[in-house]
């Protein structure tokens, strides 16, 4: 492909411009009020998939006040609420906005990898591993936790996540060099967390949840960075465990309470707004901060969730095959659905910006702060779920993605079929059978739950991650294939 | 009019398109809807609720009034079938009947996380109201 800077293809939408390989410019004026250009990574096989609506969020988000370079998406874009899915944005600290629609619901929703000694041939078939996880982590709508949650240790959860998950018994002390963050972000305030969020807190931690949450147990099939892959503890043919899940009902109330009281700050603050979901206030605001230190605090609460449930399938697998606690290492802990204060060069300056991150990773490169030291030559590992039947990929971050999205990729395949079209054309029952042809075991509470949720209503996974490997914003290390998944 | 309430098509999540002759069947018809999409349609009761609610705009209205039965649901552990609604002015009244959560009847829907506003708009004219709501699941 050799196309010019400002140069049109036929497949993309008008008024789009093509930048590069896979880069593409949405011009400062496609809607009303845009202070900075849109820019977005797709390839032309992929280009079918966007939504003239993802776009039109891309182009709302460059509105807001303080906003800086670019507003960005990944090429798992796809049409959300307020920011699109796959959006990133960085905001100045003094002039910029913090908005819950660059979040969302579900906020910290992320995803883990757990490394373990088993080979295929160990779990290949094994109706019993993913039975017995299935019956230890409770997942699905209406799931409650068996752990007794009280309001001191809700508040330990809130306040120091991962770290106080460790401390309590849930994991051992490495776990935490292997989370973003270290598995808590230090600006938590729980005081900013309502009482409902709380009381919504209480009975779940460590559950799954439900829609695209999954557990996977996984084979590592391909390795593409020895180097790396053997840094990042990963070999050929080792089985690993991924979780996918956010802070549950906590989290969902903090974005509807702040949600409520932001519409009054943009309002207070006299910002316009497209559209009402990116309801904002500046970042130093009392009313910005409020939302940045609850967010912060239920972002801790899906670090300990995650946690929790990684001691849990630790000990099935302990229990199952014989093996130790501390044979089972985090890979790496990303969140995918978070606002984070960093620290990024603008114009050659280290300055301190509040990016956020709507469906979309943390893609640290080499060198970066808040890398463990064996890692930093390497870059942070990024992990990038599959849909139930397709791969799942490990990356590193890179330098290019710290120079152009703010040190970031993609989150994962990316929605292209919705729930409605899922339903009348696939089958759960259909789906599950034709997984298990393949290898793969399928538990969940509805066969509604497995249609939703089908390897076809996604891009596929390994095209949106082609496209960040070689626009470079992350490379990727393995390739992982689902074995057994428990669904959400 | 007729009440409706239908899904169209949504890439990400959930959204509902709501037809009905009156603002408190509107909302009335979102619930149902809601609670479809959560738990399906084998709901019945009469566990009772009240929820009052007073907000700036009808949308926002809405939004509170289903971000409220929500938080019920999810805490008490309810599934709702029925809302009796009143509205006067920007002030809503619902009481909502259902029961306890059942997983043989109830586990074939999909959690809400949370109601949006993106593109959440009451429109009125002489067939009566309409909107188009989205729930991210």
């Amino acid at each position: 492909m050799s196309k010019n800077k400002g140069e049109c293809d036929g497949w993309m939408l008008d008024g789009i411009n093509r930048i590069g390989m896979h880069e593409w410019e949405v011009p400062v004026g496609y809607v009303a009020g845009m202070r900075v250009p849109g820019r977005f990574f797709l390839s032309e096989s992929l280009g079918k998939t966007l939504e003239p609506g993802a776009v039109q969020q891309l182009a709302n988000v460059a509105t807001l006040p303080g906003i800086l370079k670019n507003s960005l998406a990944m090429p798992d874009i796809h049409w959300g609420y307020g920011f699109p899915i796959g959006g990133v944005a960085a905001f100045s600290i003094d002039e910029g906005i913090i908005s819950p629609g660059g979040v969302g619901f579900d906020i910290n929703c992320g995803v883990r990898l757990l490394a373990t000694p088993l080979l295929h041939k160990d779990v290949a078939g094994r109706r019993d591993l993913i039975d017995e996880l299935f019956r230890m982590v409770p997942t699905g709508v209406g799931a409650k936790s068996a752990l007794k949650v009280s309001h001191h240790v809700l508040e330990g959860m809130m306040v120091k996540g991962a770290q106080w998950a460790v401390k309590a018994g849930y994991g051992v002390d490495r776990d935490l060099s292997r989370c973003e963050e270290g598995g808590f972000m230090k600006d938590a305030d729980s005081q900013a967390v309502s009482a409902k969020a709380k009381q919504r807190g209480i009975p779940q931690g460590g559950t799954l949840g439900s829609g695209n949450h999954f557990l996977e147990i996984q084979v590592v099939r391909e390795i593409f960075d020895p180097g790396a892959a053997k840094a990042f503890g990963l070999t050929l043919g080792q089985v690993c465990c991924m979780i996918h899940c956010g802070s549950r009902g906590l989290g969902h109330q903090v974005c509807t309470d702040h949600l409520k009281e932001l519409e009054s700050a943009t309002k207070k603050y006299h910002i316009t707004i497209p559209d009402r979901q990116l309801a904002c206030a500046p970042i130093t605001s009392p009313e910005g901060r409020s939302y940045f230190g609850a967010m912060a605090a239920a972002s801790n609460y899906a670090w300990a969730n995650r946690q929790m449930i990684s001691h849990t399938t630790r000990q099935v697998l302990s229990k199952m095959f014989g093996i130790e606690y501390e044979d089972m290492p985090l890979i790496y802990d990303v969140a995918h659905n978070v606002a984070k204060m960093e620290e990024h060069v603008l114009d050659g300056k280290r300055v301190k910006v509040c990016v956020h991150r709507k469906g979309a990773t943390r893609a640290f490169g080499p060198g970066t702060r808040d890398l463990p030291p064996d890692l930093t030559s390497f870059g942070q590992p990024v992990i990038i779920p599959g849909s139930m039947g397709t791969s799942s990929f490990v990356l590193h971050g890179t330098q290019v993605a710290m120079d152009r999205t703010f040190g970031s990729t993609c989150h994962g395949a990316g929605r292209i079929m919705s729930r409605t079209q899922a339903k009348k054309t696939l089958s759960g029952r259909e789906i599950t059978a034709n997984l298990l042809k393949d290898g793969i075991i399928v538990r969940a509470h509805s066969e509604n739950a497995i249609a939703d949720e089908a390897p076809n209503v996604y891009k596929p996974s390994d095209e949106v991650v082609n496209v960040v490997h070689e626009v470079g914003i992350s490379r990727l290390v393995a390739r992982l294939s689902p074995l057994g998944v428990i669904k959400g | 009019m007729r009440m409706s309430f239908e899904e169209i098509s949504h890439t990400a999540d959930v959204k509902i398109r709501v037809h009905a002759p009156t603002l408190e069947a509107l909302f009335s018809e979102t619930f149902k809807a809601l609670m479809e999409v959560m738990y399906g349609p084998h709901r019945t009761g009469d566990i009772l609720r009240v929820i009052r609610i007073e907000s700036s705009d009808n949308e926002s209205l809405l939004a509170d009034f289903l971000s409220e039965v929500l938080f019920i649901s999810e805490v008490e552990g309810l599934v709702f079938s029925e809302a009796c609604i009143r509205i006067d002015g920007l002030c809503l009244t619902a009481d909502i009947t259902g029961e306890l959560f059942n997983p043989a009847r109830h586990s074939g829907g999909s959690e809400v996380k949370g109601i949006s506003y993106s593109g959440l708009a009451v429109t009125h004219d002489t067939n009566g109201y309409m909107l188009d709501i989205i729930f991210d699941v």
